[in-house]
């Protein structure tokens, strides 16, 4: 319901800024359009916290082992 | 009305996937292979969660500068039938936000492989991924016949970066496995162009077979392959490898110069063009992937025997 409304009110500045739009103006999404915009960039999100979590990660481990074997990080 | 329509049509945005096919997986696997055998040859030790954490960057840095090779190739892309379906040709994802991944995922790359293992490693890393995106890609690819010979220093660095990430400094060895790589590239390479030299010719690029001609072209994977011969084996004459590595690549390379004299001696026409459907070449291409993979399989068999 809140996204029908989101539809037919005139979009403020805000939400033209957030929508992805096409030369000419805004995309008129169908169903299955949207729903594919939405799976695409929930596996976009996914790749990317999956990269920040595995960069956190490394950081840590080598941090732990360096510290461990050598005593010191440089 | 159909440009309309095609206009209005909302832009999806890429798949996850199609930003991981910008790092060139299929590169990534001979870099990764290269690197890890650089690495276990070294002398000296290195925990094995810092080793892994090396390959893992010099994986990525070899991504990024493939990510930054994208970007820059674009046009060419477009072009040719095996690059059209890329992200950026293909309309997936923006030229610039490539760019900027690219270069993100290289100073990640360098960085953490200063971290991981030492500066001397990172800086070498750092030099590779400068080499491939723009000496190579930016500066050399468009302008000479002669951009694989030097590209293919690109591919050569790996190994080095692997034994420099566990010593710390560069030895003979990973300087003669940068010269077996050096040295390879051109007949692997040729071997592939005299078959598919119309697309680069469409491109624009200027491939030895398009500039210089098919039988200039033979000549030269010839020669390169002679070349590689001597200096394939000379690992094993200078004492740093053993008696497998020795023999496995006195065979292979004898094998290589086999296969590209079959090419040089190919049936051809006037100009060159070859009456068999470059069956020789193709063979010749073939054997080069397996020839690499063997032979630094055997240094590192040769390492732990």
């Amino acid at each position: 319901m809140m996204a029908q409304d989101h539809l037919e009110r005139v979009p403020s500045r805000d939400d033209i800024d957030r929508m992805p739009r096409t030369e000419l103006g805004e995309a008129k999404w169908t169903d299955e359009q949207r729903a594919e915009f939405m799976r695409r960039r929930r596996g976009r999100n996914w790749l990317l916290l999956a990269a920040l979590a595995g960069f956190s990660m490394m950081i840590y481990g080598i941090a732990l082992v360096k510290l461990h074997e050598y005593g010191q990080m440089w | 009305m159909t440009t309309d329509t095609a206009r209005f049509t909302p832009h999806l945005g890429a798949e996850a996937g199609d930003w991981i096919a910008l790092l060139k997986p299929r590169v990534i696997s001979l870099v990764v292979f290269t690197g890890a055998v650089g690495l276990f040859i070294a002398p000296g030790h290195i925990n094995p969660m810092l080793g892994a954490i090396a390959i893992f960057c010099i994986a990525l840095g070899a991504g990024a500068a493939g990510a930054i090779n994208m970007w820059y190739d674009a046009d060419i892309d477009a072009l040719m039938r095996r690059t059209t379906s890329r992200p950026i040709p293909a309309g997936k994802i923006e030229a610039s936000g490539v760019l900027g991944y690219g270069i993100v995922l290289s100073i990640v790359s360098v960085m953490l492989l200063g971290m991981a293992a030492n500066l001397c490693a990172a800086a070498v890393l750092a030099l590779s991924i400068f080499y491939y995106a723009v000496i190579y890609t930016m500066w050399l690819k468009r302008r000479t016949p002669q951009n694989i010979v030097i590209g293919g220093g690109a591919g050569a660095f790996p190994a080095v970066i692997g034994w420099t990430a566990v010593t710390g400094h560069i030895g003979l060895l990973p300087m003669l496995l940068f010269a077996i790589v050096f040295f390879w590239t051109p007949p692997h390479f040729w071997s592939l162009s005299l078959y598919a030299a119309t697309a680069y010719e469409k491109a624009g690029v200027p491939m030895l077979p398009v500039v210089k001609g098919a039988r200039h072209t033979r000549l030269n994977v010839l020669v390169y392959a002679l070349l590689l011969l001597p200096i394939s084996i000379s690992p094993w004459l200078l004492g740093l490898t053993g008696r497998i590595y020795g023999i496995t690549a006195l065979v292979m390379s004898a094998v290589f110069a086999v296969l590209c004299w079959g090419v040089f001696a190919d049936a051809q026409d006037a100009a060159g063009v070859s009456l068999t459907k470059d069956r020789p070449a193709r063979r010749a291409f073939k054997f080069s992937l397996l020839y690499l993979f063997v032979l630094f399989a055997a240094c590192a068999v040769d390492r732990l025997v």
